[in-house]
């Protein structure tokens, strides 16, 4: 007994990817061993050791090789090389209700997947009760389950598979069937699995289901562990990472309006806004704000004549619609002073308050009484914000608060 | 191996309760169609070789002076369906639980002998049927018992010979087109409808071939104990027994070696 529950040592998997299939008979024996045939490592070189007890947590990009090392560790798939040691009876949840026939009932495939999954007659006998109670299923059990609902089928999938007590779960991208309750109570079912000192391993795209529940998270990269750690330490690099890939795909979120000069404009018209660009502080374009790091708009403007101490507005609407704040400078006590030609003013909004979302920015520039406007520019920019927290949909804004015990 | 098949037999008791549950559940008859269909296969096939084409039955072994070509033709058909229906259903069984073999980790082996299980229910009742009309010929003899270690060894050999193509029929799947094909020019090598001594008379080359092909043998064994009432020579059935046991073994060994990463062919 050691309390290693799964441990991968240099784990390898090599698919054979055929250009063309060479599936028949008549191909094989015509062309001879397919030549055209090129390896795909899609595991590369993995060593993980998941401690007895753990919640343990694979992260990475669609095709990165999370579903292939859960079907190593379940033996579905053979490593090519490398080994795979388990100890204790495991469960793999890839696909729930898969083996299940539509014209049995729910309960005869209770019973049959309850075999598969390799339970004993008198197991699946003694759990049959717990597992249509949990499905909340009850009255459709004896209902072929080719006529429920696709919810119904994988709660029925789920239920039988978590009876199965194993000593280790394998559970991949299953967490988000059913409803809102349904999933609630698969949560509380890891939870009290986890309690209970089973090891879990989860494959999801959910970061903030992942960081509450795991202890420890592997980030694999083309098959390759990236990074492995606390849960919180490696989703934050991987959120990272995620958005610098973003930022360099599409370079920066900017609008520019200097081509339809000549259109119908409101406002005097002394002063032109050209440009608007999203920035950091140091000036590199950004695709995105982030919540709590500066953000700067760059605006460029053009005053056909001296103008004395414009006020630039900027409105910060939420993409719902709600108007959330208003900057201008003459409110901040900034004086532009006196501009001519082409200028840019620097809006760093400090700290990024804003939370999660997408936004919308419109400028108005006034004259130093603020009563004339010179130039509006309504849906100048959009912009999304992302938080490497992951919070979403808890309002638009953060504000400084403090919480602390009274003393 | 062999105890592999035991510890995992609430498994393939499982797969074989499917296949009975389902097997027949859309359709009104049910069951019946399990017996239905041989005898309409029967019919036909009694009502053609006999009336149109005038095939003679060996005489009976109670009553030489007749002959039965219905009760010879079933005794034949019995065993060859035998064989038949576990090739063409074990080729068939991988790809069908395919959607399941990628996704759970269990032996593959496993809904084969299920469905081979519940087709050896179907072949329990057409033997009933079967000795209901050797009742009704009055032709009756101690060798029945004979059939019962005949029909093993035809099982066994049968299922061997479909759990190798059942894994190579995963790899190459013309495997089934081309197997198809042979059993129809095997079973026309085979005295089901046609007695051993008619090919004697009449194409006396041909019987090397036939003589040559192991399906053969178990028919005319079971033509033997059943029809003609007579114990083959001892040799017969403990050496189908033994083929029946080697081709089993051989065959669930090579599903064996090359079936461990079934979930990754189909």
């Amino acid at each position: 007994m050691t309390d290693i529950a799964v441990s991968l040592q240099h784990v390898s998997k090599r698919f054979i990817r055929h250009v063309d299939r060479r599936n028949s008979l008549k191909e094989r024996i015509i062309r001879g061993r397919s030549r055209t045939s090129e390896d795909f490592w899609a595991v590369k070189d993995v060593n993980i050791e998941i401690p007895k007890g753990s919640v343990y947590g694979l992260i990475g990009h669609n095709g990165s090789g999370k579903s292939t090392l859960l079907k190593l560790m379940a033996g579905i798939y053979r490593p090519t090389e490398g080994k795979i040691h388990t100890d204790g009876r495991l469960a793999a949840l890839i696909e729930l209700g898969a083996g299940f026939h539509p014209d049995m009932t729910g309960l005869e495939n209770i019973r049959l997947n309850g075999s598969i999954l390799g339970l004993s007659r008198k197991e699946i006998d003694d759990s049959t009760q717990a597992i249509i109670d949990f499905s909340g299923l009850r009255e459709f059990i004896n209902d072929p389950v080719k006529h429920y609902s696709s919810g119904m089928y994988v709660r029925l999938g789920f239920s039988v598979a978590v009876h199965m007590k194993p000593d280790i779960l394998i559970v991949d991208e299953v967490l988000a069937v059913g409803d809102e309750e349904f999933q609630r109570r698969c949560e509380d079912h890891l939870y009290s699995l986890r309690r209970a000192g089973k090891t879990i391993i989860v494959v999801s795209h959910g970061m903030g289901q992942l960081e509450s529940l795991c202890d420890e998270i592997s980030w694999l990269e083309h098959g390759q562990v990236q990074e492995t750690g606390p849960a919180t330490k490696v989703i934050r690099s991987y959120l990272e990472r995620v958005n610098n890939q973003e930022s360099v795909r599409n370079a920066e979120i900017s609008s520019d309006r200097s081509e339809d000069e000549g259109s119908m404009r409101a406002g005097s018209g002394q002063i032109r806004t050209r440009s608007i660009a999203l920035r950091n502080v140091e000036n590199k374009p950004l695709d995105h704000a982030e919540t709590g790091s500066t953000t700067r708009f760059a605006v460029t403007l053009n005053a056909k004549e001296s103008i004395l101490g414009p006020n630039v507005r900027l409105a910060i609407q939420h993409e719902g619609g709600a108007l959330v704040t208003m900057l201008n400078n003459h409110r901040l006590g900034t004086d532009l002073g006196v501009v001519d030609g082409d200028f840019t003013v620097f809006v760093d909004l400090l700290n990024t308050p804003l939370l999660p979302g997408r936004y919308r920015i419109h400028i108005d520039v006034f004259d130093h009484t603020g009563a004339k406007l010179l130039d509006n520019w309504s849906d100048a920019l959009e912009f999304p914000v992302r938080s490497q927290r992951g919070e979403i949909g808890q309002g638009f804004v953060e504000l400084p608060a403090q919480f602390y015990l009274q003393e | 191996m062999l105890t592999d098949l035991y510890q995992r037999r609430a498994l393939i008791w499982a797969f074989a309760n499917r296949d009975f549950a389902t097997r027949y559940r859309s359709s009104v008859l049910g069951w019946a169609w399990s017996l239905l269909q041989p005898l309409a296969t029967l019919l036909v096939f009694a009502v053609v070789f006999s009336v149109v084409f005038r095939i003679v039955p060996p005489p009976l072994g109670a009553d030489p002076s007749r002959g039965s070509y219905a009760a010879f033709l079933f005794t034949g058909l019995v065993t060859w369906n035998l064989f038949n229906s576990l090739i063409v259903l074990s080729m068939s069984q991988l790809k069908s639980n395919g959607e399941l073999l990628r996704k759970v980790q269990f032996p593959g082996w496993a809904p084969i002998f299920g469905a081979s299980i519940v087709q050896l229910v179907q072949v329990v009742l057409e033997l009933i049927v079967l000795i209901l009309m050797f009742f009704w010929q009055r032709n009756v003899g101690w060798t029945w018992i004979l059939a019962i270690p005949i029909l093993i060894a035809m099982a066994l050999f049968a299922q061997g010979i479909g759990l190798m193509l059942s894994i190579l029929n995963a790899r190459f799947g013309d495997v089934q087109y081309i197997v198809v094909v042979v059993l129809g020019a095997l079973y026309f090598l085979t005295p089901v409808i046609y007695p051993m001594s008619m090919v004697e008379d009449t194409a006396s080359n041909l019987v090397v071939f036939i003589q040559a092909n192991p399906v053969a043998w178990f028919v005319q064994a079971m033509h033997d104990v059943m029809y003609s009432l007579q114990a083959p020579e001892w040799w017969v059935v403990p050496g189908l027994l033994l083929l029946g046991l080697v081709t089993f073994i051989v065959g669930l060994a090579v599903f064996n070696r090359n079936s461990e990463d079934i979930g990754e062919l189909l």
